[in-house]
């Protein structure tokens, strides 16, 4: 039964979930994505192993991971890896589906995360974001990228700098650089879904949120954007897989709920004792 | 060789003998693991001009940044993963604020395999990451060649070998025998790739305890120069089996982040004043670290073998 209440980015988080098939191989970005990964392998995509950067292979967890070597991605694991030997896992090819956010993205998909020169140098750059971490290693290897990131003021003609991978400047680019995957084929935003064309590897409009129009979406893009002819509102998320959300992640971190002021610890202890406690997991 | 029966020292004599100011280092674990003890007795030590290699770094790194410990960064990512932002990173790099950063950039797994090429002692590794990215632009260590036996771009990245690595381990044995619980990271090549390695644990066990799980060792004590037994050594992270994580800790440390000032309010209150990492724990006080005990116990525990 679909929800009647939800949030925006509750929609991202389910619209992510919703790109990851039953039985893949899914290395989940720090975030968001890792909302997406946790509410398919609850739902659709039970046999789906959510692989993370820090070694954790198959975790069935209790809580949405703050970090990619927070304890719950090596809850109830199937293996844990040093971080190395993960990423030979994708770049020799076993790993099926990344997912990752960004800050820019150009038409063929490929993100920044590095700085936002602002008129300055790399070395001093306007503002400085956190690096690639493993954004460029999952967008280089795993055989396709889910891209989940807020449309604002980052889907630009030229970006900043090239940190993660796309169909680079259009089709056969990846396969001539050498690189392993075949790139991303969707982007998940607060607006709508985007996709790329086969062909072009140009990225088009393909769903719109409930309440967006085509002109509110293609006034964000600095690029003119394509859209898709027969253009229809996303599925919107089901009762369960809102409830998953709200039970794994307590404290909203992954939705962007960052608490401004002091956190009491009696408090926080209670809520996060009780969180744990509610929830139910099957260990097969 | 490092052979002696007895390798403990004081977390003080782990600092001042092993990573004097302008050395390049690594610390073990991430999100988990960090070895907090560590850092707070470099910055108490006033160590400076430090390079730090890593793949990703959070809170710890941060707070090395704004104490002013460091001045190069190899790796890929320095932020606080979902939970904030890395100001003090942002500070240093945007405005110089305490230390003007150097920064030598790769991806992760370009970041892992420089710890793999250190520590099987050759002198790159060569990976299809990076490639067709800006990555490579601006850091002149990473080429990209056809490779010799096929002809197909690769990325080569060099080596590293940090002088010192410092990874916190659940337990270990007098020689440093360390047995690893739970998220690896890349600490089984870094342990090998150090010049000098000190190994953290949370206790000292018997060689005897060591050698009923085998597989849980993950650093042999042919690797390691210095033990030290440092209870907590993590907080405000997690240690897997030991201790949860302090996130309402971590948030007071995001508020302080906010400006220079403030920050240095916050490590004076915390680090400084406390005067060593039992004055800190003892800030913390017995019943919030207990909390903190019982809520790992009550969710992930250690598998015991009989």
């Amino acid at each position: 039964m679909l929800a009647e209440k939800y949030t925006t980015k509750e929609l991202m988080a389910v619209c992510c979930a919703h790109e990851i098939k039953n039985g893949e191989v899914v290395f989940m970005g720090i975030g968001l994505p890792m909302m997406g990964g946790v509410v398919a392998s609850r739902t659709h995509a039970k046999n789906a192993v959510l692989v993370y950067e820090g070694g954790g292979v198959g975790a069935i967890s209790r809580r949405v991971p703050w970090s990619i070597g927070d304890n719950p991605t090596a809850e109830n694991a199937l293996m844990v890896h040093e971080m190395w030997r993960l990423f030979s896992d994708g770049q020799a090819g076993y790993i099926n589906r990344g997912v990752i956010g960004g800050a820019q993205i150009d038409k063929f998909g490929n993100i920044n995360t590095t700085v936002i020169m602002g008129g300055k140098s790399y070395e001093t750059p306007a503002v400085r974001l956190s690096g690639s971490g493993g954004a460029n290693d999952i967008a280089s290897s795993c055989g396709e990228t889910t891209i989940v990131m807020q449309m604002d003021r980052g889907f630009r003609e030229k970006i900043d700098f090239i940190t993660s991978p796309g169909h680079l400047n259009g089709p056969g680019a990846r396969k001539k650089a050498g690189l392993v995957g075949n790139g991303p084929t969707a982007v998940i935003t607060q607006k709508c879904v985007l996709r790329f064309d086969e062909l072009t590897k140009e990225m088009y409009l393909y769903e719109l949120f409930p309440g967006e129009t085509v002109d509110g979406v293609k006034s964000l893009v600095e690029w003119d954007l394509k859209v898709t002819p027969d253009i229809k509102v996303v599925t919107t998320p089901t009762i369960e897989e809102i409830n998953i959300i709200h039970t794994l992640d307590p404290k909203g971190f992954m939705l962007g709920a960052k608490s401004e002021g002091e956190e009491d610890f009696e408090k926080f202890f209670q809520l996060m004792k009780q969180a744990y406690e509610a929830v139910e997991i099957d260990l097969g | 060789m490092k052979n002696s029966k007895d390798k403990q020292i004081s977390l003080h004599d782990a600092v001042a003998k092993y990573l004097p100011s302008g050395s390049s280092y690594a610390f073990g674990g991430l999100g988990g693991r960090d070895p907090f003890a560590i850092a707070f007795e470099i910055i108490r030590q006033g160590i400076k001009d430090l390079t730090v290699i890593t793949t990703s770094s959070m809170d710890i790194s941060n707070i090395m940044i704004g104490a002013g410990c460091i001045r190069k960064v190899e790796g890929a990512y320095i932020w606080i993963g979902s939970v904030g932002s890395g100001l003090n990173y942002r500070r240093a790099v945007e405005k110089g604020i305490p230390v003007k950063l150097e920064l030598e950039e790769y991806s992760n797994y370009a970041s892992s395999l420089r710890f793999l090429a250190g520590s099987m002692n050759i002198p790159f590794m060569a990976t299809r990451s990076m490639i067709g990215s800006d990555i490579p632009k601006y850091n002149d260590k990473i080429k990209i060649i056809d490779d010799p036996y096929t002809g197909s771009p690769v990325a080569l990245v060099p080596a590293a070998n940090p002088d010192a690595a410092f990874i916190h381990v659940q337990k270990a044995d007098l020689t440093g025998n360390g047995q690893i619980w739970g998220i690896l990271m890349n600490d089984l090549v870094i342990a090998r790739a150090a010049r000098k390695l000190v190994v953290t644990c949370e206790e000292i066990v018997s060689t005897r305890e060591i050698r009923k799980l085998p597989n849980l060792t993950a650093i042999p004590s042919y690797c390691v120069d210095a033990v030290v037994e440092v209870p907590f050594c993590s907080h405000p992270m997690w240690t897997a089996g030991y201790y949860w994580c302090d996130l309402p800790f971590r948030r007071n440390f995001m508020l302080h982040n906010k400006t220079q000032e403030s920050f240095e309010q916050w490590i004076k209150e915390w680090v400084i004043d406390t005067g060593s990492w039992q004055g800190y724990l003892d800030k913390l006080g017995q019943d919030r670290l207990n909390k903190l005990v019982q809520m790992e116990h009550d969710n992930y525990k250690i598998p015991q073998i009989l």
